[in-house]
């Protein structure tokens, strides 16, 4: 005769969230609990509820009752769990996490008993006894404060001697009149995470397993266990006390109710009058003539579906935000799904008419479902932080934070830690964490392994191959999101705990976007982007020379030249299609409107490129533009796929793919794309498959299709591109390239003045200036202001090249000579009041023009200048006498890039060309007159290497004084020639020309350094790993 | 004036470490005329040449030394300190005369005592050499160089009388290595020995001193120091006798924990002229002291056979206490509820009926107290232990391994 257990909630229970210390995903946890029938489960992380959302989704998932706690450490007592009964509890809980996180410094806290003043009404204390005499004390403290609300925990876990310790808690318990409770300080799931929980506490401790000790748990009863065991330890009534205190938490997360802030409002306006007279506002001053039809169709239609969801506060809160900008002069412009609507483009959030392209507007529909509106905005980088200051100016520090990005192991961090952990040494861990670059497959880190020099068979390699498999996705810290900001209309800690960061005076709270989007709190992304910088820079300086006013919206579109320009991948400097990957697809895509600039910016990403998307695209529109139609698998998938040519390329397209071709409802559509972006865990992903199989089957696909869907969506994985954000990255793409190709001097300029941003250096920047014969001007104490500046049609550099000139000293030599102009060294040096620091940056960087002979003068000359004596004028006569060697051009050359990064002289490679003729190398230039697939050596300044996603090759730019020469070198040849491959400056390479769709590439044989030819020359390329 | 420059370079193979404080002593018996430098020593030899039967004798002698300490110094030998330490640096292995002096204006920029940020000064003025920098006025160069740098070039040249500390040879020797990598194997230790104990030699030499014993410490990341006193049956200063005897000691040495670092400790001087090779027994010895006596009853009865008992932090039993050098210090653990002495390997019980056996059924009072621990390594423990009692109120210590078969783990006393 069988009776089932008593019934038992788990009040004790920390998931990874409780970082290195939890051995589980908040999941898993749930998953377990429900799956050995307990009535509910706490989670109750260390001073955090980082993880409750999860676990909240999981539990709503199985209907299964979750309670939110925290575990805290007190810094004068003992540890305590709370647990919240109800939504005042939960933001009393939220705002003592608050208290304790803001005292510390980031990822710790800090919290005394007298903080926790009121006694959290709605809130349940279990006390952690130490059994010892300090737990009388806290007892008191708690039936002060927490009066019938307060438990004393028994944690037996098979320790030395479970029976006294029950006594023990028992006399504790009779002592302070406190009831005593059951729990099981559960750190894991299943006891199979022992070994994972040991490398936790390892890898917190920065020891090695094996010198842990005591540190580590005795065993592995911490975890969830079954009823029927806990029976036969616990007494009766000790689980009977588990119900009781779940019976009175009865807080969940479904209960929060996010409120927009209210002071978007003008007086006697209701949110929804105030908004449709704000779009009425924006289309007169779009739509001067009158609004078109389909656009007032468009707006009609989308203001019922803000109407629905009542999201006006959420656009009139971007709407400040962005007027805020305008206001003040910085660009900004909006993408994401919300933000490609015709209300958006009324509101000027975004620049792209609706007219421009009508494929874009069916996206708007997903705020249909149940996502929040999501609008990002990019403001220029170098002003975003005034916005910054505005939104908490206006809505205050406790109603405004940023949103948390949970850090999580990757591959190379993982084995890095595990093995440390299990004993490998530094050397060994660094060598198989840097090889795993290549790792793409986890089967590979047995190869990795064997080259090491470790025995893949070896116990301590399956250890480390099995750990690092579980510790995969587990988090490590939260750190701050880009941009992404959450608005509250009260306090914001009453929703969600707020820490520091790492950056002074900047707070994070404990949930991160998913978080956010599953709980339906707002948040509104502002990011920096360096191109608009240099696209409002360049609009300032065509007003202030032509007086002709540009702005996003103004440029015409669909301007043949431009396109032309960009067909032939002259696209250095301009926005997004100037890497090197893009600028290899532009002669093939071929784009010729806006939309192909929406795909060309999309497909060039790790997600399509490992979909296997780029060549079935680039056929299907060679197809089209001979006359051929597309056949699709099936009709109904025109709808989707139509404006991509039958190729998914989107994001948003797999989305609707999943739905439409195998019946997946929105929502679990939309799980399918977290589980992809996020952690995903191996048997969810099955899941998916043979929902997606059979939905498919189904519906009358075949199985090969169906498989050939699932492997793109895999190979999507977490880089596919959104449309919605490709498409606001086309506009900033198309109206960049129009200022290159019309307004070329003037794009140089606003590009240099809004360095550092961009694929490129300055010094490539102005090599490709030079090759389209734009006159460079050197800096010049006479002439240049801190900027680079337009001087007729001419640009000159400005004083911001000098290395190691302060920016106030170049100001205030530019007031001096606005003045006056410079007679002489002294003149410049007392009126403009320079140090001797500024004064060596200008000689050294020779732009004292007329003022000094040559640099080694002018060096000579400065390092006489007595500071202290500011008024000294005139130079004593012996100086004038010293007569230093002139520099020769070589020398003047190599001095540029020491002092600018740059020279305007020759290139340094044509001083070296009849050294590099006897090697027989040749030219970038004479390369395109070599036949293909000839041998020939190729030398040049190596400006750029670049590993691109699938990571079994290395791109090589190589710069001469003709121009660029793309080198790949695969797998094999770096792996042997490494060295000459990341040391070298300046490198020969031996390779054969490839030639497909006007792309020359040379494919690298055998690399050679030849740094030693360049001497002392600072060259450093931009390397993108 | 004759000045020896010797210049160790910090990469140079064979100088893993280096202690220039051993290497004043060492030098005192060519010399009380010793300068330290950052990286090597200046020696003044004038008045030794004498002694020593000429300059070359004395270079012989300590050419000598060096090899056997295994040094590689760069050598440079001129009238001034200065230009025999320059020399050193760019031209080891020559000699400067008083009337070659002037070469120096060929030597570069950069024996300069100056700044990077100086010598990048100069090299993109186009100076390369110290005659370029001399052919420039000397007033224009002082104002931005600073007159010490003109001074220095002076001195150098003898136009300038040089100032320098001397070295004070201290009564004692007391010289700690860093070891440049934690060392496991005493043998790997010989080396360093070696080279302290010719430095100890010259010391006592030029002091006409010896020693009745020395200390020689190991000192360990953790843990305290492991120390080693060798006492003498007589004095002595012959490098040969004391590395024999600290050899014979360090072979018999087994280390507890990796050696970072390495000293070399002679207190006990003796003035003493030469060669007396009576041999005196020392009557004074004995003092009664535990790790003397640990060392003689390891003598007698064999190292492996007179151990220390240390706890230690692991959940495994088997593993919570290991055999220690007789004086190694003990960590702060407390020791639970279990027996004091374990069985060398745990003897499997026979069941009968549903318990285990041992003399008759036993009765499980206390327990189970679970162990799970040691995945890490080859021997890892999944067991559940309780406290048994059996029929003639004897109390065990048993455990289940794996929830299958049982075993007996140790007695209770």
């Amino acid at each position: 005769m069988s009776r089932l257990p008593p019934a038992y909630a788990e009040l004790h229970c920390l998931s990874n969230f409780s970082f290195l210390r939890g051995a589980s995903h908040p999941e898993e946890l749930v998953e377990e609990a429900k799956a050995k029938n307990y009535l509910a489960l706490a989670l109750t992380d260390e001073c955090s509820v980082a993880g409750v959302v999860r676990a909240h989704m999981e539990a709503k998932r199985h209907g299964f009752k979750l309670i939110i706690g925290s575990e805290i450490r007190f810094d004068d007592g003992p540890k305590m769990v709370f647990l919240a009964q109800d939504r005042e509890g939960y933001a009393n809980l939220c705002t003592l996490i608050t208290t304790a996180r803001r005292k510390a410094p980031k990822g710790r806290y800090s919290l005394r008993l007298s903080d926790v003043k009121n006694g959290l009404p709605g809130c349940i204390a279990l006390l952690i006894p130490n059994l010892d005499e300090r737990d009388v004390g806290a007892a008191a403290w708690l039936n002060e404060y927490f009066p019938e609300r307060a438990w004393i925990v028994a944690e037996l876990l098979l320790g030395a001697d479970d029976r006294a310790q029950l006594l023990a808690l028992r006399e504790l318990a009779r002592q302070t009149k406190l009831p005593l409770v059951a729990a099981g300080d559960v750190h894991m799931h299943q006891r199979a995470r022992q070994m994972l929980q040991d490398t936790l506490t390892a890898i917190r401790l920065g020891k090695r397993i094996d010198s842990c000790g005591h540190a580590l748990f005795p065993n592995g009863e911490r975890h969830l266990r079954l009823r029927a065991h806990l029976a036969e330890i616990y007494p009766a009534d000790l689980l009977e006390q588990t119900v009781r205190i779940a019976e009175q938490c009865n807080f969940s997360l479904a209960e929060l109710r996010y409120e927009y802030p209210d002071e978007i409002l003008p007086p006697g306006e209701t949110v929804r009058s105030h908004f449709h007279k704000e779009v009425e506002r924006g289309l007169w001053r779009r739509y001067p003539e009158g609004t078109p039809p389909a656009v007032a169709h468009q707006i009609a239609h989308e203001l019922a579906i803000i109407a629905a969801k009542n999201y006006e506060p959420y656009f009139l809160t971007v709407l400040d935000i962005v007027n805020f900008a305008r206001g003040k002069g910085i660009l900004c412009q909006g993408r994401g799904s919300s933000a490609n609507s015709a209300v958006c483009y009324a509101l000027h959030i975004t620049s792209i008419d609706p007219n421009r392209s009508n494929m874009l507007f069916e996206r708007f529909i997903s705020i249909a479902r149940d996502e929040p509106p999501d609008i990002d905005v990019d403001f220029e980088h170098d002003r975003r932080e005034e916005v910054i200051q505005y939104i908490y100016e206006r809505y205050g520090r406790d109603r405004a934070a940023l949103a948390a990005t949970v850090i999580r192991y990757r591959k190379r961090s993982a084995v890095r830690d595990v093995g440390k952990a299990l004993g490998f040494d530094e050397q060994e861990v660094d060598q198989l964490a840097k090889s795993l670059v290549w790792w793409d497959r986890p089967g590979n880190l047995r190869e990795r392994l064997t080259q090491g020099g470790i025995d893949p068979h070896s116990l301590r390699a399956q250890q480390l191959f099995e750990l690092t498999g579980q510790i995969l996705g587990f988090p490590r810290h939260l750190s701050q999101h880009v941009g992404g900001f959450v608005i509250a209309r009260d306090c914001l800690s009453h929703f969600v705990p707020i820490e520091n960061a790492s950056m002074k005076d900047r707070c994070v709270i404990q949930w991160e976007k998913d978080d956010l989007e599953a709980i339906g709190l707002m948040k509104i992304d502002v990011l920096a982007l360096g191109m608009l910088s240099v696209i409002r820079r360049a609009f300032d300086y065509v007003k202030a020379r032509d007086a002709t006013e540009l702005s996003l919206g103004s440029i015409p579109e669909g301007d043949k030249d431009v396109y032309e320009m960009i067909q032939r991948a002259d696209t250095v400097g301009v926005f997004q299609i100037e890497s090197r990957a893009q600028m290899s697809m532009l002669p093939r895509l071929l784009p010729e409107n806006y939309y192909d600039l929406v795909v060309q910016i999309a497909i060039v990403r790790p997600g399509p490129i490992q979909g296997g998307m780029v060549h079935p695209y680039l056929a299907a529109r060679e197809n089209v533009r001979r006359g051929g139609t597309i056949r699709y698998a099936h009709p109904e998938l025109e709808e989707v796929l139509g404006r991509t040519l039958g190729v998914p390329i989107f994001q948003e397209q797999v989305m609707q793919l999943v739905i439409k071709a195998a019946g997946f409802s929105a929502e679990r559509a939309d799980q399918l794309r977290r589980s992809m972006a996020s952690w995903h865990k191996q048997g969810t992903m099955d899941q998916f498959e043979r929902e997606l199989l059979e939905g498919m089957q189904a519906r009358g696909y075949s199985e090969s299709f169906s498989r050939q869907i699932w492997s793109q969506i895999c190979g999507f994985g977490e880089y596919g591109f959104p449309e919605s954000h490709s498409a606001s990255f086309a506009l900033l793409a198309y109206c960049s390239s129009w200022l290159k190709y019309h307004h070329p001097t003037v794009f140089l300029a606003a590009l240099l003045n809004s360095q550092p941003m961009g694929f490129y250096s300055p010094s490539q920047l102005l090599q490709d200036a030079r090759r389209h014969n734009i006159e460079l001007l050197a800096v010049d104490v006479s002439h240049s202001d801190w900027d680079c500046t337009l001087e007729g049609p001419a640009l000159r550099l400005g004083l911001r090249h000098v290395k190691g000139l302060s920016k106030n000293g170049a100001q205030r030599l530019v007031a001096a000579r606005i003045e006056h102009p410079f007679s002489d060294l002294n003149d410049l040096a007392a009126r403009a009041q320079l140090g001797k620091k500024d004064l060596q940056a200008l000689a050294g960087s020779n732009s004292f023009g007329i003022l000094s002979a040559h640099r080694r003068q002018a060096l000579w000359q400065v390092a006489g200048i007595d500071n202290s004596l500011p008024l000294l004028r005139g130079l004593p006569e012996k100086d004038k006498l010293t007569v230093l060697p002139t520099p020769t051009e070589a020398q003047n050359i190599w001095a540029d890039y020491a002092h600018l990064g740059w020279s305007l002289g020759r290139h340094p490679l044509a001083l070296l060309r009849p050294r590099l003729k006897s090697m027989r190398s040749v030219s970038a230039e004479e390369l395109h007159a070599c036949p293909p697939n000839s041998n020939v050596w190729v030398s040049g300044l190596v400006t750029g290497r670049q590993r691109p996603g699938d990571g079994n090759t290395i791109f090589l730019t190589l710069e001469d004084e003709t121009g660029n020469t793309n080198v790949i070198v695969w797998h094999r040849v770096a792996e042997m020639q490494r060295e000459a491959l990341l040391g070298a400056r300046l490198l020969s390479v031996w390779g054969t020309i490839e030639r497909s769709s006007g792309v020359l590439h040379l494919v690298a044989r055998e690399l050679r350094d030849h740094s030693a030819l360049l001497g002392k020359l600072d060259v450093r390329s931009r390397d993108f790993h | 004036m004759q000045w020896i420059a010797l210049y160790f370079p910090p990469s140079a193979a064979s100088t893993p470490s280096c202690s220039f404080e051993g290497m004043a002593l060492w030098a005192g018996r060519f010399t009380p005329h010793i300068v330290l430098r950052d990286a090597g020593l200046l020696l003044e030899v004038e008045a030794s040449l004498t002694l020593f039967g000429g300059l070359p004798a004395l270079m012989h002698a300590l050419k000598t030394d060096l090899s056997a300490m295994a040094y590689s110094a760069q050598i440079g030998i001129a009238p001034t300190a200065r230009a025999a330490w320059w020399l050193a640096l760019i031209s080891p292995g020559r000699i400067l005369q008083t009337a070659q002096l002037p070469l120096i204006s060929k030597f570069p920029l950069h024996v300069l005592a100056c700044s990077d940020k100086q010598l990048a000064f100069f090299e993109s003025l186009g100076l390369h050499n110290i005659g370029d920098l001399l052919r420039l006025p000397r007033a224009a160069v002082a104002e931005r160089c600073g007159q010490a740098l003109l001074d220095s070039i002076d001195e150098a040249l003898g136009k300038r009388a040089e100032a320098h500390v001397f070295f004070e040879a201290p009564a004692q020797f007391d010289v700690r290595v860093e070891l440049p990598a934690e060392v496991t194997q005493v043998e790997a230790l010989n080396f360093v020995l070696n080279r302290l104990l010719i430095q100890l030699c010259a010391f006592l030499g030029g002091r006409l001193a010896a020693i009745r014993g020395f200390e020689i410490r190991f000192e360990h990341r953790d843990i305290a120091a492991t120390r080693l006193t060798i006492g003498l049956l007589r004095p002595s200063r012959d490098t040969g006798h004391l590395t024999l005897l600290a050899r014979e000691r360090l072979g018999h040495l087994r280390l507890t924990a990796p050696v970072r670092a390495f000293s070399l400790h002679a207190r006990d001087l003796v003035q003493w002229g030469g060669e007396n090779n009576s041999l005196l027994q020392d009557e004074t010895t004995e003092a009664e002291e535990w790790p003397k006596l640990a060392e003689q009853l390891r003598a007698r009865l064999g190292a492996e056979n007179v151990q220390g008992l240390q706890l230690q932090a692991d959940h495994r039993p088997e593993a919570a206490s290991q055999m220690v050098e007789p004086n190694s210090l003990s960590a702060e653990l407390r020791y639970p509820l279990r027996p004091l002495w374990l069985l060398p390997q745990p003897e499997p019980l026979r069941e009968q009926g549903a318990g285990p056996y041992y003399k008759g059924a036993l009765k499980l009072i206390a327990g189970p107290e679970r162990i799970r621990s040691g995945w890490w390594d080859a021997k890892p423990a999944s067991r559940d232990y309780f406290i048994a009692q059996t029929q003639d109120q004897a109390l065990l210590w048993i455990y289940r391994e794996n929830g299958r078969s049982w075993y007996l783990h140790g007695h209770f006393a």
